[in-house]
């Protein structure tokens, strides 16, 4: 660990630190614009000069270029430095226009602070300016080439770190010129990452353009919601509209970046259709009375059908808080659930995951950059959690080896092995490689070379296992967990990484008290059981996938109350709608994929925006006290006040309701202690029982035969979340759904590519154009559970569809 | 505490200083004073009926101006609004078609504004200004809150001849890549000449 002085001050380091980072860690902020922590040193701006004085190196040098060494002794304040970096910062704006007024950089723009900083007040040059033509770069991102300062950053990002080859440098001297070779849309799902890092205006965020400065934003941490990672974020919210979201450096979670969907999908929380108003049977009225109908309604089943016909359901997008006051209301009161996921096989999917995850074995998504070599079952990364596919990216530019186990045609923007696996024969593949890496193969012939795998792994210094939990089942699920421990045994470190269903599903699992899902309750609402459903934040319309028999079950309800801030068809025709607070409004606590607990804070204070309130010209000219349309309640507010009589009203018995929840809710969850990255909650408290068998061969089942396909409905990076399918922005950039398959087996099933083809279940028909994927496993069929597709006609996101079932369209 | 440190330096009056006399001589210089000034002319004006043409850099209402081509300035950057010390000053930016920046809504609260004048000295394209016209009194408050078709005014002001676009850089109807004031034409990143 060499020893250097920066500003007559010691400091140790290890080696390879440069010295900008060893002077950042005594506070130092040597000026910078091309050296970026993720991206590394690349000496183009000039900008971090300092002086050596004394040691092995002398003279003006690049704090970013240069590795610390024993003895240095550097200088950041001597007089030839601070007038080497006013000379660049005079010469870096040589040629930039004079457009800061119309700049949306400008207030939080880098060159802006060290031009005011290198006291470069007046232009000293006469000549003229070099300028430069901009590219429409699609809907994200706003491209204004004449601002560039040439520091790479851009370039570096878009290419090495992301893997993605249609942005980058063209031109020579003077010409450098940044973007690509025609204009278009980027094809990178992390484009927006650009808006963040360029130290200047080249790149700005469209979406947001000209909306405000960002000294006029109110600006708070937040979490995204829209897959299970939990990226950290940085919600920006002015005129009570959300307007960006940046990402929020957090070095065990996503690093310094987020992707796209993370990035755009704020709008549900500002949306027009926002549902605002508290409703009974669709007529408007205070929340309160509401509240009253809907308490009195639950104590009016409780008394004539037991506490047993009242049901309740929410989802993982739900915060802890509200997770863990329905958890307390369903133990104290008697009440069915809470279900927390759609589907029976979801519910133990998710658990098994949860349970399978062993403090020993989980790594956070920043570890598993470091892993060496990744086997990923059963998740495609790009398309589920975005920012696994850059964790994945860095995985292989450190020469490690990603190898895919899936049926879909997985795409990464990388090279990597893709074994397109029938989903029914994954689970002897794992099970051969457990074999494998235990020593005791007989490995079964298969067009798959298990044992060169198993070799890989079991050689790599650093191997890890990622599984998804959307299309496998919870028999793969275990596996994956036995595999990882199987490398534990030969290995020091290796990693189990699941990727769950929803911001919050690691809580989810945790409240199961037993395996209820949305389709359990529905069987009990069908054999009258059930009488009253509470569903909170729980988008049954778009998520649950028979829409049909939700439809007809909810009709037989005696009342549904319904606790939401997404419009949805359904919230005109239940017996009581509470509108609820998004994240941005009320904050709270979300547990990610690794079990880290990590918390929000409330960004603003909710209510209509100007757009509504002022009828889009102006802000209205009258003034009240209250904001209008702000009568939202957070969801376990409103919880409170249904369960509790005292807490209708009382915010400190609301609150009181909810520490006591929080602190019956789970042993392995600390709520009290959180910190600002987060921390892992513990996991040696969660229950390690009740993970299914996985010893003995594998049950055969029927899932793959010359006579059906099996249908998978998936996630789509665009357009499938919830949430973040509202969102106008990354409407633009989604693809339209279509159904994959393979060649082969379009062929055989008489299907052509490109037509559309017709799937029917139940006199209800699907129609979606076809294409062809080679990359894919055959006999299988995938369908994005797309918001322009009406695939709620299944009743499973893993179904087996039958030859007669398919149509090509006009047979 | 002794008793001499308690006795005070005070002298005691002169008979003359405490006399009558003293007395009547300041009345009598008081009264000559009057009497010199009710012959005078008055220095003061009688304000509403008589209004003097005050500076032009007097400070007072705010207005916003246009450019010498008649089209507005505001280009909405929020410099004024962030610059306001009471923070009287409120606005909505957007774009226009023709590229332009404009202020979607523009508002200021009279109730509010200091009148210091930082709004002018931020402004980047001389287009908020402040005018000599004081007299700016309401009797309902809320008609002290102008909104943009309040504040615009016709023609340039105080700076005749600065046109924000014509410098600015970037692409609008009014000028295109290298056409703005001291630029060349845009570079051809395809040509490898050096």
């Amino acid at each position: 660990m060499p020893k250097l002085t920066i500003d007559n001050r010691e400091i140790q380091v290890p080696t390879g630190t440069k010295v900008i980072e060893a002077a950042e860690r005594l506070g130092i902020m040597i000026p910078r614009f091309c050296f970026h922590p993720a991206l590394g040193s690349v000496g183009a701006c000039r900008v971090c000069a300092v002086a050596f004085t004394e040691g092995p190196v002398k003279g003006i040098q690049m704090s970013c270029m240069i590795d610390v060494q024993d003895g240095m002794v550097v200088s950041t304040t001597d007089a030839e430095a601070v007038d080497f970096r006013r000379h660049v910062i005079e010469w870096l704006m040589l040629h930039h226009p004079h457009d800061c007024p119309v700049c949306d950089e400008g207030g939080h723009c880098l060159l802006q602070d060290l031009t005011v900083a290198g006291n470069h007040g007046i232009r000293r040059y006469r000549g003229l300016k070099r300028t430069h033509n901009n590219q429409d770069l699609g809907p994200l991102v706003q491209h204004e080439m004449n601002r560039c300062i040439q520091c790479y950053r851009c370039s570096r990002f878009y290419q090495e770190f992301t893997g993605y080859r249609d942005l980058g440098v063209m031109g020579i001297g003077s010409r450098v010129y940044f973007g690509r070779s025609v204009s278009g849309v980027l094809e990178s799902p992390f484009s927006g990452n650009l808006t963040d890092i360029c130290p200047t205006g080249v790149y700005t965020d469209k979406p947001s353009r000209y909306f405000g400065r960002r000294w006029d934003y109110q600006r708070h941490p937040s979490l995204c919601l829209h897959c299970s990672l939990g990226c950290n974020l940085t919600a920006s919210a002015r005129y009570r509209r959300v307007v960006r979201h940046e990402a929020r450096p957090n070095l065990e979670v996503n690093g310094h970046f987020l992707c796209d969907r993370g990035r755009y999908g704020y709008a549900y929380a500002s949306a027009a259709d926002r549902p605002r108003q508290a409703m009974a049977a669709g007529t408007p009225g205070t929340i309160a009375d509401i509240l009253t109908g809907a308490q009195e309604a639950i104590q009016r089943t409780v008394e004539q059908y037991g506490p047993g016909s009242v049901a309740v359901a929410t989802s993982s997008r739900s915060s802890l808080e509200t997770l863990a006051l329905l958890k307390q209301a369903c133990e104290q009161h008697g009440w069915t659930g809470p279900a927390t996921t759609q589907t029976d096989r979801q519910a133990l999917n998710q658990r098994t995951a949860v349970n399978c995850l062993r403090p020993e074995l989980a790594v956070s998504l920043a570890a598993d950059t470091e892993a060496h070599d990744v086997l990923v079952i059963g998740a495609d990364p790009l398309n589920e959690a975005p920012m696994l596919a850059l964790s994945l990216r860095q995985v292989q530019r450190s020469g490690g080896h990603v190898t895919v186990i899936d049926p879909r045609g997985v795409r990464l923007p990388f090279d990597f092995d893709h074994w397109a696996v029938h989903p029914s024969a994954m689970g002897a593949i794992v099970q051969a490689l457990i074999q494998e890496i235990a020593g005791d193969g007989t490995a079964a012939s298969t067009e798959f070379d298990v044992t060169r795998l198993a070799r890989q792994l079991n050689a790599s210094p650093r191997p890890s296992v990622i599984c998804g939990t959307d299309i496998l089942t919870s028999r793969e699920i275990a596996l994956a967990g036995d595999l990882a421990q199987a490398l534990c045994r030969t290995h020091r470190v290796a990693g189990l990484f699941y990727v769950l269903t929803g911001a919050n599903a690691f809580a989810a699992a945790l409240t199961q008290s037993e395996r209820v899902s949305m389709e359990t309750v529905l069987d009990r609402i069908e054999n009258g059981s059930v009488r009253l459903l509470v569903a909170v934040e729980q988008d049954l319309w778009r998520e649950f996938p028979d829409r049909k028999r939700l439809q007809k079950a909810l009709k037989r309800l005696d009342h549904l109350v319904l606790l939401d801030y997404v419009n949805s068809p359904l919230n005109h025709e239940v017996s009581y709608f509470i509108p609820t607070q998004p994240i941005y409004e009320s904050g709270g606590h979300w547990i990610n994929q690794e079990g880290r607990l990590q918390g929000a804070s409330a960004v603003m204070a909710g209510g209509d925006t100007i757009e509504v309130t002022g009828g889009l010209d102006h802000p209205p000219r009258v003034f009240e006290s209250h904001i209008p349309g702000s009568e939202q309640l957070a969801a376990w507010r409103a919880l409170a006040a249904l369960t509790e009589d005292h807490a209708k009203t009382v915010k400190a018995i609301q609150e009181e309701t909810l520490r006591s929840a929080l602190a019956d809710f789970h042993p392995a969850v600390d709520t009290t202690s959180a910190q600002p990255t987060g921390q892992r909650i513990d996991l040696n408290a969660v229950s390690h029982a009740g993970v299914e068998s996985t010893e003995g061969p594998v049950p055969v089942v029927n899932e793959a035969s010359s006579d059906t396909v099996l249908l998978l409905l998936v996630d789509w990076t665009f357009g499938t979340e919830t949430l973040s399918a509202m969102s106008p922005t990354l409407e633009k950039v989604e693809a339209s759904p279509v159904a994959h398959m393979h060649p082969d087996t379009i062929a055989s099933f008489g299907l052509a590519e490109g037509k559309p083809v017709t799937i029917s279940v139940d006199a209800r028909q699907l129609t979606v154009p076809v294409q062809a994927d080679p990359r894919m496993a055959p006999g299988v069929m995938v369908i994005p559970r797309h918001h322009l597709l009406e695939w709620q006609i299944f009743g499973e996101t893993r179904v087996i569809v039958k030859r007669s079932q398919l149509n090509a369209d006009g047979v | 505490m002794s008793e001499d440190k308690l006795k005070t330096d005070e002298k005691p009056l002169k008979p003359t200083e405490s006399s009558g006399w003293s007395a009547l001589k300041a009345l009598a210089e008081g009264f000559a004073t009057t009497a010199k000034h009710l012959a005078r002319k008055p220095i003061t004006e009688s304000y509403p009926e008589v209004k003097r043409q005050l500076p032009e850099r007097s400070r007072a209402r705010i207005v916003l101006t246009h450019d010498p081509d008649g089209r507005e300035r505001c280009v909405a950057c929020y410099l004024c609004s962030a610059v306001c010390p009471v923070s009287c000053i409120s606005m909505q930016s957007a774009e226009q078609p023709n590229g332009r920046r404009y202020a979607r809504w523009f508002r200021i609260n009279f109730g509010r504004c200091i009148y210091c004048g930082l709004c002018e000295e931020a402004c980047p394209t001389s287009a908020i200004q402040l005018t000599p016209d004081f007299e700016n009194i309401q009797r309902d408050i809320l008609t002290l809150v102008f909104e943009k078709k309040d504040l615009l005014v016709e023609g340039c002001g105080k700076d005749p001849s600065y046109n924000y676009y014509e410098h600015a850089g970037v692409t609008t109807d009014q000028r295109g890549k290298g056409e703005h004031a001291s630029e060349t034409p845009p570079v051809n990143v395809k040509s490898n000449l050096p």
